[in-house]
């Protein structure tokens, strides 16, 4: 009886902690969220899978980097490689808390690999989907 | 210590002393070695080469103070011959006439003399190269790459003038050991020669070991603290402070941040006006972070620095102005490692120079700081 209190209580104390965990990336989606709508009347929200499928997808913009997982492998959890040596953190949010909470950085790299893998800039619905994949891992 | 026992009546007389023997063997030994690895050694056989030229050091330190306490024939003054004897020598070669010598003749003297000179000159030249090229040792305070390259040239000069002269050393001891049927090999082994009446009658006298052995050591311990006194001065033009750490964050994200010594100033701007386009990746900065990394690279290019990357890498491959490794210098010097090495896991690709210089971040490049990873040969 007692147990099942503590048990209890500690859940209680820890929900916080738990509703957390998606909360640190939750400014970053939200400004994405409002682009999203304003670039798309029809947009209804981002989606995991559609990120799922954006991060494996193949582009042809360039042969050395033709896909999100020639760095990042097509493990979001595991450790990446940059072409020129270096580790890359996952990119899952369950492995490396701190993706996608810093505005700047998170624009930085999308600026950057998008026009190198596919050759333009990405829509934020992509980046939305990508960082809402990401979160879900 | 043999002492000289010059006793007529014996059959054999001890010649050379414990002292000449041991300094002719392992002077033979470090010669070699430091021949070895300075003619045909790879970058990463400095540290042997140098363990050779101190130990080539401290021989010839003993030398000379032998010269003065050792016994008989172990003296300079017993085989100081005025170069009319040794021209004279030459003159009873060549009318085949044997004038036979106990210690050294004339003309082998002369020998003795020019090359312990030789390999003080080869030395001192040396320790000239390790203070410019590279940066280390007592003279590195002092001495401009420029210098230490011109000096280079001298010291390889001299390093074929030993050649030459151990040349000439081989074929005195095969000419006295076929045509004057001297032992001289078995002598510098056993110390003994047959007893002959001795043309040029030394004076004799006993070895002083102990008088030796304080004035090499006050010596060889004098010399020692005052290399390292020197040694530890700062090296002339090294970059000392550490990296940006702005400049590590940014660049060092994707790959090795290179020191800033390692570019020109026209590499860097090179670099940093076309990071939309920088070697087949997007790596764009905002501006504000571009211009703060940008002056801080034209601070500190190879122009502000006199260490050998700064000056080898400064020349560019026109072909490919902003890549170190198109350099003429970088691929003379990675010519023998194979691709697979780069391809490895350990090393990643050409660009990650830290990945076997383990002092790469300083920008100074230490031949004996290279290691190539062992998972990278697998």
């Amino acid at each position: 009886m007692k147990n099942r209190l503590f048990v209890t209580f500690a859940l209680v104390a820890l929900m916080p902690m738990i509703a957390y965990a998606g909360a640190a990336q939750k400014p970053i989606i939200d400004s994405y969220l409002a682009a999203a709508k304003a670039e798309n009347a029809a947009f209804s929200g981002f989606s995991a899978e559609r990120g799922k499928t954006f991060f494996l997808a193949k582009h042809d913009a360039s042969a050395d980097t033709p896909s999100c997982t020639t760095c990042h492998t097509a493990d979001p959890t595991k450790a990446g490689q940059s072409r020129a040596g270096k580790e890359i953190a996952p990119m899952a949010v369950s492995k490396t808390p701190d993706r996608f909470t810093d505005a700047e950085k998170v624009e930085k790299w999308f600026t950057r690999n998008c026009q190198s893998v596919l050759g333009r800039a990405c829509t934020a619905q992509e980046k939305g989907d990508f960082i809402t994949f990401m979160s879900s891992l | 210590m043999t002492s000289n026992s010059k006793n007529t009546t014996d059959a054999t007389v001890s010649v050379w002393d414990l002292g000449v023997r041991v300094f002719h063997w392992s002077l033979l030994i470090a010669v070699f070695v430091a021949a070895l690895t300075g003619f045909f050694g790879s970058p990463d056989s400095l540290g042997i080469h140098l363990a050779a030229g101190v130990t080539i050091s401290f021989l010839v330190l003993f030398r000379v103070i032998w010269g003065f306490s050792g016994s008989t024939y172990a003296r300079f003054r017993s085989f100081l011959f005025a170069p009319d004897a040794a021209i004279k020598r030459i003159k009873d070669m060549m009318a085949h006439r044997h004038v036979r010598y106990l210690g050294h003749n004339p003309l082998g003297a002369w020998m003795i003399f020019a090359l312990l000179v030789t390999l003080l000159l080869i030395v001192s030249t040396g320790a000239v190269v390790l203070g410019g090229v590279f940066k280390q040792g007592p003279l590195a305070f002092t001495t401009s790459f420029a210098t230490g390259r011109l000096v280079q040239e001298i010291h390889q000069i001299f390093a074929f003038g030993l050649l030459g002269l151990i040349s000439l050393h081989m074929a005195g001891v095969v000419y006295e050991t076929i045509i004057g049927k001297e032992t001289l090999i078995s002598a510098m082994i056993t110390g003994k020669k047959p007893n002959i009446s001795d043309v040029s009658q030394p004076r004799a006298v006993r070895a002083k070991p102990l008088v030796a052995l304080v004035t090499f050591v006050a010596f060889g311990l004098g010399g020692t603290f005052g290399v390292a006194s020197f040694a530890a001065r700062p090296a002339l033009g090294v970059p000392v402070a550490a990296l940006d750490p702005l400049y590590a964050k940014e660049c060092g994200a994707c790959h090795f941040a290179y020191h800033p010594s390692m570019g020109t100033a026209t590499l860097w701007d090179g670099i940093l006006s076309h990071l939309d386009q920088h070697f087949g990746e997007d790596a764009s900065l905002s501006e504000p972070i571009r211009a703060q990394l940008a002056a801080y690279l034209k601070e500190n290019s190879s122009e502000h620095w006199d260490t050998r990357v700064a000056h080898v890498l400064a020349t560019a491959n026109p072909k490919e102005p902003l890549r170190f490794t198109a350099t003429r210098f970088w691929t003379r010097m990675h010519r023998e490692i194979p691709d697979k090495v780069f391809a490895s896991k350990a090393v990643g690709f050409k660009g990650a120079c830290n990945a076997c210089h383990s002092d790469a971040k300083t920008g100074l490049f230490a031949p004996q700081n290279l290691e190539i990873p062992e998972e990278a040969h697998l």
